[in-house]
């Protein structure tokens, strides 16, 4: 069969080239993710004028419209971004590495570990800081280390594949543990701290100026780029991990990377933002219902995809009950509950 | 093309025990190209054991193998990937992967990093499923076929790597009798073609018999016997490696030896 | 787990309906009379008292029901002598066991722990309930409370003090103009997120009228507000109070939670450097320190008044 023979072949068999196809989720997601982007800052609970925004020729001290934007908003669509690619896309990668698409970014622990650190540093109220970085966020994401770096250690042998079945196990384990212990610090603080507490693990995106960002930020690149890496690797893994290595697939080594970057992706997510749940896991199926399930399209789809996700929640959460604010992982998961539900429904 | 399996032993990490268990303990053949060699054996013989290592899955813990005079411990996973291919005996991919997908995973070798399937590519996946009698099912999903289409899609995946050898585990162990038809012609038929040579780990006696020219007994992780079909399926070697006195006579119709198992010896 | 679905929608419906506690854990207030009782209180004569609101227990020792105090709530700090008193649970956590060991005969309880109420009077035992309900609320209970444990003369004369105090307050800061004002009582460390702040109604906001300052969220009808950054830019207060309840800082600590306002410089508040750090449980007890607070609020927003 030639060529071109093949080729004719392909498009009467209905099936487009993974180029194509690429091409066009890559483009459609993009354009929704930048849309979303551009136009979220210039919604809120305050109406400003755009044009005196962007007027440079009063002192940005005194333009409050300005402020308004670069300062409250702007930062905040870019976290929600940031984070909504960061969860969506760790999401899509554990379910591969777990072969179960109702894992999340959360099942292994990390968001646990990352949990008892903030509320550590916010029930004791440790003035620990870092030249740039703050208090919680830094405890947060120590705390997302040590769980991931024990997840870590009870489910790998060296040279050798990582069992899933103890790799849940161990994260499983850790999430309760973790779970009891957050309800014990919480226990033993002041009312105050606990109902701070309570309050972080709802989610909070209004950081308010770029500094937290651009400390999540590069770890968060770092696991995207060893997302792409895996993409490929992560289809035939998915398939079965005596098929991934029979086909090529250096079957330890992408386990661990799996791991590894989707527990950073998660730990600075967590961090930033506090644990944002659903996202994780409701646009990796959203995606997979548009685009199949061939992971090289579903990253970069889900990441985007992710990005305009929780964009949009979070401008549903400062905009229905202002002066009010609903925390953006109530938002989510008042979005994720019947999610499933019309999943469920649809799959019987 | 020959892979040579050299005095290799395998033992599975001990559980609970101070020593270790050895799965394979002596093990020696060589696989010579264009041959159909059939791997038999009781359960927990080390059958699947012994194609991990063949396919460089597992790594051998004494001996060596090698696969045209080099070490197999020497190559590249991605290099051995296309030379050497698996079909296991059951493949349940987590995702609702469409046949055409399952099948270009096994481009998956030649492909660098970021690179994505091109035309010719294709081209050897359609191949394959034309091969293996399943391109009309290219664009159904995986989950949703017989078990009989599920195997042959599996085989067209692992002929996609264009391998020199496939190791097969067990590759009729969930069909009804037409499947197993389906796939024994379809083996006997791609070895004739294309020159692939198999070895096929299973515990049909008249699959082996029907399909394999020459044939690897193993019991309790030492080679037995290994030559050809009609030498060593014997009822000799049968009573010894099963524990079953069987009746092996060649059979004029269909042109092959046929075992009939009379009653257990143990 | 907040990623557990089941808890995050629970936790959502509790922030919905406590949302609008403030620090020292008051229960969603209604601005109704403090004395949960029928209309008469009972008056028979009380020795042992036992109070769970700290607020209150404070009330008790200003009347000179001190000495008849047998025990007090986790919370408990002031005055002094509640130090060796034992505790007995809070709000949250009241521990009945303790409290019917030790034999009271008044309990003094938060109006939503109606259960605690309802198993005291099942063994005969009698409660004062009390609900948060701005300055006001403070002076009534200050009354009501002096009914009820015999010291009615002393609670009388302890409420006429403290108004008086107030008026003081108010006099003097009245010919000022009122800047707007933001009192904020709770925040992250070193970060303007998770920032609690007076809204409308409540003994904090019934502080900064008296104090001579615009509430920048009098219209909100809830005790505590959580302003987002564009809400707290929206608002643009002239004068910024933090209140904190702890041992506070030493002075590199106060420049520093001082300089987290600096993005925020459109805020007149920040541009001026009018951002005010006090320090005190009297600040967020609304008890009878409240005059204290009015004045520490007043001195804060209006030196000028003071000199």
């Amino acid at each position: 069969m030639t060529v071109g023979e093949s080729a004719m072949h392909r498009v009467s068999m209905g099936v487009r080239p993974i180029r194509t196809r690429l091409a066009v989720t890559l483009v459609a997601y993009g354009a929704l993710a930048l849309v979303t982007c551009l136009l979220a800052p210039l919604v809120g609970s305050t109406t400003i004028s755009l044009s005196r925004a962007f007027d440079r020729s009063i002192p940005f001290a005194n333009n409050v419209d300005a402020q308004i934007f670069f300062v409250a908003r702007l930062p905040r669509v870019m976290a929600g971004a940031l984070v909504g690619a960061a969860f969506a896309s760790a999401g899509v990668v554990l379910q591969a590495l777990l072969r179960n698409p109702l894992a999340t970014p959360f099942t292994l622990g990390v968001s646990a570990g990352a949990a008892l650190g903030a509320i550590l540093s916010i029930t004791f109220g440790a003035a620990l800081t870092l030249g740039p970085l703050l208090p919680v966020p830094l405890a947060s994401f120590a705390g997302a280390f040590c769980s991931a770096a024990i997840v870590y250690a009870i489910a790998t042998r060296p040279g050798r594949p990582i069992s899933t079945s103890v790799l849940l196990l161990a994260g499983v384990t850790l999430n309760s543990f973790f779970s009891a212990l957050i309800l014990f610090v919480q226990y033993m603080g002041e009312f105050a701290e606990t109902y701070r507490g309570l309050r972080w693990l709802m989610g909070d995106l209004d950081v308010g100026g770029f500094g937290p960002i651009l400390s999540a930020l590069p770890l968060i690149v770092i696991a995207f780029v060893i997302f792409a890496l895996l993409s490929s690797s992560l289809n035939v893994l998915s398939v079965g991990t005596d098929t991934a290595a029979s086909r090529g697939v250096n079957v330890a080594r992408t386990q661990r990377l799996a791991f590894v970057s989707a527990a950073l992706a998660t730990g600075a997510a967590v961090s930033l933002a506090g644990p944002i749940g659903f996202v994780g896991i409701v646009v990796p199926h959203l995606v997979r219902l548009m685009t199949g399930v061939d992971h090289r399209i579903v990253l970069p789809a889900a990441a985007l995809f992710g990005a305009a996700f929780l964009v949009a929640c979070d401008l549903v959460a400062r905009t229905v009950l202002t002066p009010v604010e609903i925390p953006v992982g109530v938002v989510t998961a008042m979005l994720g509950g019947p999610f499933f539900l019309w999943l469920l429904i649809r799959k019987s | 093309m020959t892979l040579q399996v050299e005095r290799v032993a395998f033992g599975y990490p001990p559980t609970g025990k101070a020593t270790q268990s050895f799965s394979l303990v002596d093990v020696s053949l060589s696989i010579q190209r264009g041959s159909l060699t059939g791997l038999l054996g009781p359960n927990g013989c080390g059958k699947t054991t012994l194609l991990k290592l063949m396919a460089g899955v597992l790594r051998p813990h004494k001996g060596s193998i090698g696969l045209n005079g080099r070490l197999l411990a020497g190559i590249s996973r991605r290099a051995l990937a296309k030379q050497v291919a698996v079909v296991p005996q059951e493949t349940h991919p987590a995702f609702d992967y469409s046949v055409l997908e399952m099948v270009l995973m096994g481009r998956h070798p030649h492909l660098g990093a970021f690179q994505l399937e091109g035309p010719e590519d294709i081209a050897i996946a359609q191949d394959s499923l034309a091969a293996t009698g399943t391109s009309h099912l290219a664009s159904r999903p995986y989950m949703t076929l017989s078990g009989g289409e599920k195997q042959r899609v599996v085989i067209a995946g692992a002929l996609a790597q264009v391998p020199d050898v496939l190791l097969l585990d067990e590759p009729t162990a969930s069909l009804d009798l037409a499947y197993q038809m389906e796939v024994a012609s379809l083996l006997r038929r791609l070895n004739r073609d294309r020159g692939v040579s198999m070895v096929l780990a299973t515990h049909d006696l008249n699959l082996a018999a029907s399909v394999c020219d020459s044939l690897v007994l193993v019991r309790a992780g030492r080679v037995l016997a290994h030559g050809p079909t009609s030498e060593v399926l014997t009822v000799d070697m049968i009573r010894q490696l099963y524990g079953v006195e069987a009746d092996v006579r060649f059979h004029e119709t269909s042109g092959h030896l046929t075992v009939v198992p009379i009653r257990h010896v143990p | 787990m907040a990623a557990d679905p089941k808890k995050l929608i629970l936790v959502a419906i509790l922030a919905a309906t406590v949302g609008g506690l403030t620090v020292s854990g008051a229960p969603v207030p209604t601005p109704t009379s403090a004395a949960r009782q029928a209309p008469a209180i009972d008056t028979a004569p009380v020795t042992r008292i036992i109070s769970l609101v700290p607020a209150l227990t404070e009330m008790l020792f200003e009347i000179g029901a001190g000495p008849q105090v047998v025990a007090v709530s986790s919370y408990d700090e002031f005055p002094p002598a509640v130090d060796a008193l034992p505790r007995v649970g809070a709000l949250l956590d009241p521990d009945v066991e303790r409290i019917l060991a030790m034999r009271p005969d008044l309990v003094i309880t938060y109006g939503s722990q109606s259960a605690l109420e309802i198993q005291l009077a099942r063994v005969g035992i009698r409660t004062f309930g009390y609900r948060h309900s701005g300055v006001a609320g403070v002076l009534q209970a200050l009354r009501d409370l002096g009914v009820a444990t015999g010291h009615a003369a002393e609670g009388e004369q302890k409420a006429r003090e403290i108004q008086a105090q107030l008026d003081a307050v108010r006099t003097k800061v009245q010919p000022f103009a009122r800047p707007r004002t933001l009192l904020v009582f709770s925040r992250l460390p070193q970060s303007l997120q998770q920032m609690y702040v007076s809204g409308g109604i409540g003994f904090l906001a019934d502080l900064i009228d008296i104090a001579g300052g615009a509430n920048v969220f009098a219209a909100v009808s809830r005790e505590s507000v959580q302003p987002s950054h564009e809400l707290l830019l929206a608002r643009a207060p002239e004068a910024i109070v933090e209140i904190h309840a702890t041992g506070m800082m030493a002075t590199e600590g106060v420049l520093r939670e001082r300089s987290v306002w600096t993005p925020l410089a459109s805020i007149p508040a920040v541009r001026s450097g009018r951002i005010h750090f006090l320090d005190g449980s009297y600040l967020v007890v609304p008890g009878p320190r409240v005059g204290q607070a009015a004045e520490a609020l007043a001195r804060a927003l209006h030196p000028e008044a003071f000199e």
